[in-house]
């Protein structure tokens, strides 16, 4: 028994792994533009699908492709900024929430175009299983969660340890007295969303490598990212760490000990018992 | 004795070459005419691993037999046209697809139909149609149950192959049994229902059901939540691609046991998610459909063509589609008509397997298609061994037996 909780944690923390990837691009976005960025999810998938491009079509290693898709991810989230959201940004919420709508259609559109409905799988050649008792942990597996954890240090050491960081923490407080303090709030929603973008395609990398990357595979997984943001608490990163890491071990253990047909129905059933309890999210302020 | 002169020479002259005119005429219109054939088939989404190789080979068929020289139904000749929608596996893009087909484009004759929903949805209301429906690897036992006289399917049901893998499980002398799969699909548990019943006979059972759904591509919890039962061999049935990575995750979680399945996926298909090392001695136990070492000269021949024109290799079932083309030829033609879509329905019924076939077919009473509408073919072991499907050997099969089982059910 201990044994199978142990071995469904280590399945579940792969997955939460890229939970908490996407759930922190959004609670960035979240806590300081205020925006809902529904196609976050298609983005990500994009930088999964450029990545599988460049390993299978172009060749590239894929130590050398992941570099490249995460900057091109930072680029494409630094466009998304400009181009969709920037002329939206004090009109009304719903032209934001319509501007996300419909750029997620747009995004899904152009990978389908780009790469085809079928499922593609990013080929690691990483398939050694490491054994420690009666637990297996599959190779690839056990670098998605080392890779998640470096990104959430990288990400934590930018915003608390930073200058940039700083000024962003400072608008997200209270953007009239960054501006008083010299913060340029121009560029902040540009770096917000370039960095909120290159954590989505870490996690579409991780969702390509360990699973697929298909159509329709982005705007589930957005879903699953904006459950993670209420229950670990909106805009709180460490909520966002702790609530990606519980639901991707709650589906896994609920998948293992009650029944696979409830998986997702359990995981959310979790998420509304924690809101009952702390309405602000497990790490959340109350208001 | 009067002169009679039928007509001045050279009036003569005019209607012959009148004449030819006409017959050259008719001839060219008897070969311009066109049957137009509907695809309903999964081009797009989860289903398409067996929907759009199934709508290519309708069109390889239709190439093939106009190239021959088309259908002959009495002095006419006719050319075939095919039409062919995404129905997304979907019942309802699968109504509407064949409403368009219907009512649109007027087309009697619509072939495909890979997956159980979309053509159950499909079924329900054919027999009020001026239609012929001819399904391909839907293989929901119900389909040819409800006595619809405008349908024929291709493929034989799900529960008629697990009796035969039942069988074939019980003789390796696994016990117990975890069985893994799209259980909330019908035809998926009614395979897994048959395969039970065998196991029951020869002492052992079935030690869990879990399920995962179509889209699923993480199969970790389920695998370890079996994995802690101690199971002899487990059981994959579903879709191509979540049970490609149920076999590799399966590996992943150091599972050494024989891992058996019910899924038709090929050799490409697979390797798309696995290495060839993680599908290593993996069984597939299935209707026979194509593979190369079990395929008649009409099987290699079909790869060979297929390959050519699509750059990619068959899938194992997507000749049911090509065959459903070929047997509505050969009813047409003995119907003697193409319009008339009861007479070509009724022939349908009552034709022998046509020669140009794929899939080896089991005739009863030298029937293609029983009193039900259902086709069968032989059901086979087939084992993955380094890279490729190997077919082992034939699984017993009794095509009589169960018609007549099926002609029991409503």
């Amino acid at each position: 028994m201990l044994i199978e909780i142990l071995q469904q944690t280590i399945n579940g923390l792969a997955i939460g792994g890229v939970y908490v990837l996407i759930a922190l691009g959004l609670t960035t976005v979240f806590g300081i533009l205020g925006i809902a960025h529904f196609a976050h999810g298609s983005v990500s998938m994009s930088g999964g699908y450029l990545t599988y491009f460049l390993v299978t079509a172009q060749g590239l290693p894929l130590l050398a492709a992941i570099p490249a898709a995460l900057a091109a991810g930072f680029l494409l989230g630094v466009l998304v900024e400009m181009l969709a959201y920037r002329p939206v940004r004090h009109a009304n919420h719903i032209n934001a929430f319509i501007v996300a709508l419909g750029l997620t259609m747009m995004v899904e559109g152009i990978n389908l175009q780009l790469f085809g409905h079928e499922q593609v799988v990013i080929p690691t050649g990483l398939n050694r299983v490491f054994r420690l008792g009666g637990i297996t942990v599959p190779e690839l597996r056990l670098y998605v969660i080392i890779a998640a954890i470096l990104l959430v240090v990288a990400m934590m050491i930018f915003v608390e340890r930073t200058k940039t960081g700083q000024a962003i923490r400072a608008v997200a407080e209270n953007r009239d007295a960054a501006i008083l303090m010299g913060v340029n709030v121009k560029t902040i929603p540009l770096i917000v969303f370039g960095m909120s973008t290159a954590l989505g395609v870490a996690a579409g990398i991780m969702v390509g490598a360990l699973f697929a990357i298909a159509p329709g595979i982005g705007e589930g997984l957005v879903v699953k990212g904006f459950a993670v943001l209420i229950l670990g608490g909106l805009g709180s990163f460490p909520g966002a760490i702790l609530g990606g890491t519980v639901l991707g071990i709650t589906e896994s253990i609920a998948a293992g000990f009650i029944s696979s047909g409830y998986k997702d129905v359990i995981a959310f059933v979790v998420m509304i018992i924690v809101l009952l309890i702390r309405p602000q999210g497990l790490l959340g302020r109350a208001p | 004795m009067p002169n009679y002169k039928f007509m001045p020479n050279h009036t003569f002259t005019r209607a012959c070459a009148a004449l030819a005119m006409s017959l050259v005429c008719g001839a060219s219109l008897a070969a311009e005419k066109k049957l137009t054939v509907g695809v309903a088939d999964a081009l797009t989404g989860g289903g398409a691993v067996y929907g759009l190789p199934q709508a290519n080979a309708v069109k390889m068929a239709a190439d093939e037999i106009n190239v021959a020289g088309g259908i002959k139904v009495g002095p006419d000749v006719y050319k075939i046209d095919v039409i062919a929608y995404d129905d997304k596996a979907n019942p309802t893009e699968a109504t509407n697809a064949v409403r368009k087909l219907i009512d649109r484009d007027g087309v009697k004759y619509i072939l495909g139909f890979c997956c159980s929903g979309s053509t159950s949805a499909v079924a329900s209301f054919i027999r009020n149609e001026k239609a012929v429906m001819l399904v391909g690897n839907a293989a929901e036992r119900s389909i040819t149950t409800a006595k619809i006289p405008n349908l024929v399917r291709t493929r034989p049901p799900a529960d008629y192959s697990g009796q035969a893998a039942g069988t074939f499980i019980a003789r390796k002398g696994q016990k117990r049994i975890a069985v893994l799969g799209a259980l909330d699909v019908g035809f998926y548990a009614q395979y897994v229902d048959s395969v039970e019943r065998e196991l029951k006979k020869a002492g052992g059972e079935i030690i869990a059901r879990e399920i995962f759904s179509l889209k699923d591509r993480d199969m970790s919890p389920q695998l370890t939540k079996i994995r802690g039962l101690n199971p002899d061999a487990i059981l994959v049935v579903g879709y191509v691609e979540p049970a490609a990575f149920v076999y590799r995750q399966a590996v992943e979680l150091g599972m050494n046991i024989p891992r058996y399945g019910f899924t038709s996926g090929s050799e490409e298909q697979f390797l798309r998610v696995t290495t060839s090392e993680q599908m290593e001695g993996v069984w597939d136990l299935r209707p026979t459909e194509l593979t190369l070492l079990s395929a008649s000269k009409n099987g290699v021949a079909y790869h060979a063509n297929y390959t050519k024109i699509f750059n990619a290799s068959p899938s194992p079932s997507s000749p049911y589609a090509y065959d459903q083309l070929y047997a509505l030829k050969a009813a047409v033609e003995a119907a003697g008509t193409v319009d008339n879509t009861e007479a070509v329905a009724k022939a349908l019924r009552t034709i022998p397997v046509p020669p140009q076939v794929v899939m080896q077919y089991q005739p009863v009473d030298g029937k293609m298609f029983d009193s039900n509408g259902q086709a069968y073919t032989s059901n086979g072991a087939f084992q993955w061994q380094k890279g490729k499907w190997v077919f082992v050997e034939d699984l017993p099969s009794d095509s009589k037996a169960y018609s007549q089982f099926l002609s029991t059910l409503n």
